[in-house]
């Protein structure tokens, strides 16, 4: 265990010295203040567009804002964020066994399960914390402009995106753990994603895809019910959990 | 006892056998050099003793324990400098230092103190910037640091010596000697001047075979008589020389009489006088690694 969290507190180090701690909270912060701000500012730019709205014979009435156009700021806003991130976590494994910084701490007895997991356990973290945050900002603005609880289900569907975050995480990992490249390990956690978004415009099946959690204006407006989305939940946390599974055998096989 | 014992050790890439056969070990207390060519398979060697490559067949102890691929707990034993070492850049040496002792379960108190002692040996003790400003020579005196923070009973140092300038070498060389007295050290190289100067045992590796392994002494004795060279004035004179010694090479406009005993360097030096041969040079020359060397290797 002294390893694990000897490589842990590595992982965390490497965040804040790379500089990628302080671009990921300033991207988080800056899109939690950025859904209610925009909001907002909606009226106020389609006021200042009016005229030329009105050459199209396009004529603008009067435009009420609610909690709701925050809140839809909020779900388009948060997959870029997302994105982002995963990006940024890309090369976390890869670029480690390119340049070879793994095999001096391996020699030294780590276990490459603490390795993975604890990799793991920071990209978790580190989402956790931001995406709390984003939604944490755009929660209390929202209420200071306006009112939640014009909104259905906010709590829940802020759960999904959390949980899509960390199924995300977990395809990386998974790729990561047999790729040689970070551009390869985003064509995978994409194909995936891209697989699923495919397999979902075909009928039933899409209730059991992990994209399925992701429809939160349903959500809001209470077209769907949470109940609806639990078949779809646990599927993306199995997914999750075997993904993890997969990528340590993986990992112990991998030469140096 | 034996650090480290290789038995019939083989290993393959594809159809390409890389080791065949590899038999030998590493006593207590000693700078075993592992010479080969670039190729030979010393690297594969040296990972498979670390378990990062699996071999076909054969058995590797370190300490009397087996070593199992992809299971690391063998290499508590072992300290090791890879080739081209890589660490965090982003850290100091006193940081990556600290990272090596927490991940092998070191006492904070003994991490600091054993932390001081290596970057004054490695003498990297007043260099406080980050790793990523480090020169090649000083990323391999840190991996030296790194390799040794737990007192391994084994050092393995793969090439340590080979990207470096003279002066880079010797001081690499010098913190070698002292780490033996802590720690067995297995150094592969193919400067065999190196191993010379801090070996008390090698094994050389030729087409992933051992061809000679023992301690220096018993290697150079291998070769029990020196070569004689013989320069002449007049180089039509040499073919009255090979003709009473028939033994004699002509190479560069020099004789070379090979494994020449004290009794045949008379024998020469007697038949240039009689029959008046003027001579530039007469040399005896003690046989040298990079003599057996070539030998072995058929060159």
């Amino acid at each position: 265990m002294n390893g694990f969290f000897a490589f842990l507190k590595k992982e965390f180090f490497e965040l804040s010295r790379s500089g990628k701690l302080m671009i990921l909270s300033f991207l988080f912060i800056l899109f939690g203040i950025m859904n209610p701000a925009v909001a907002k500012i909606t009226p106020w730019i389609l006021e200042q567009s009016a005229d030329t709205f009105k050459s199209q014979g396009l004529i603008i009435g009067e435009i009420t804002v609610t909690a709701m156009d925050s809140w839809l700021q909020f779900v388009k806003n948060i997959p870029m964020a997302m994105i982002v991130m995963l990006i940024m976590f890309s090369g976390t494994f890869t670029g480690e066994y390119s340049k070879g910084t793994f095999i001096p701490i391996i020699t030294k007895g780590l276990s490459r399960n603490s390795i993975v997991i604890s990799k793991a356990v920071v990209m978790i973290v580190t989402w956790s914390i931001g995406f709390g945050l984003c939604f944490g900002i755009t929660y209390g603005y929202t209420a200071y402009y306006w009112n939640n609880s014009v909104v259905n289900n906010i709590a829940f569907m802020a759960f999904c995106w959390w949980i899509m975050g960390i199924f995300l995480i977990c395809v990386l990992t998974l790729f990561s753990a047999f790729s040689n490249s970070s551009p390869q390990v985003m064509a995978g956690v994409g194909g995936v994603y891209a697989v699923m978004y495919i397999l979902g415009m075909f009928g039933k099946i899409k209730e059991y895809l992990p994209t399925f959690i992701l429809n939160s204006s349903s959500l809001m407006t209470a077209q769907n019910k949470p109940s609806e989305y639990s078949t779809a939940i646990i599927i993306t946390i199995a997914l999750s959990v075997l993904s993890m599974l997969v990528s340590l055998p993986i990992t112990h096989k991998r030469q140096l | 006892m034996n650090i480290l014992e290789l038995s019939h050790v083989s290993k393959h890439f594809g159809d390409k056998k890389v080791l065949q056969d590899v038999t030998f070990s590493v006593p207590e207390k000693c700078i075993f050099g592992f010479i080969g060519r670039n190729g030979a398979g010393k690297t594969t060697t040296m990972k498979s003793i670390l378990g990062l490559i699996k071999i076909d067949s054969g058995e590797i102890t370190i300490c009397g324990d087996k070593v199992t691929y992809g299971q690391n707990l063998t290499n508590k034993h072992i300290g090791y400098l890879p080739d081209v070492p890589e660490f965090y850049s982003y850290m100091t040496a006193c940081e990556y230092l600290r990272l090596c002792g927490d991940v092998t379960g070191m006492k904070s108190s003994d991490i600091k103190t054993r932390s001081d002692e290596l970057l004054e040996l490695v003498g990297l003790a007043n260099e406080k910037h980050r790793i990523k400003g480090f020169s090649r020579g000083m990323k391999q005196r840190l991996g030296i640091a790194q390799a040794l923070i737990n007192r391994p009973k084994l050092l393995i140092c793969d090439e340590p010596t080979s990207a470096l300038d003279p002066v880079g070498r010797k001081e690499i060389l010098d913190i070698l000697s002292a780490a033996k007295e802590q720690s067995s050290v297995l150094f592969s190289t193919h400067i065999l001047s190196d191993v010379e100067k801090i070996c008390n045992h090698i094994a050389l590796l030729e087409n992933g075979n051992i061809v000679i392994s023992g301690t220096i002494d018993e290697i150079k004795h291998m070769r029990s008589e020196p070569d004689i060279e013989l320069f002449l004035q007049n180089p039509d004179d040499a073919s009255k020389v090979v003709k009473a010694f028939p033994s004699a090479e002509m190479q560069e406009g020099k004789l070379i009489f090979k494994n020449a005993s004290d009794n045949q360097a008379e024998q020469i030096l007697s038949f240039v006088a009689v029959q008046h041969i003027p001579i530039i040079r007469f040399e005896r020359h003690e046989p040298n690694l990079e003599d057996l060397f070539m030998e072995v290797i058929g060159k």
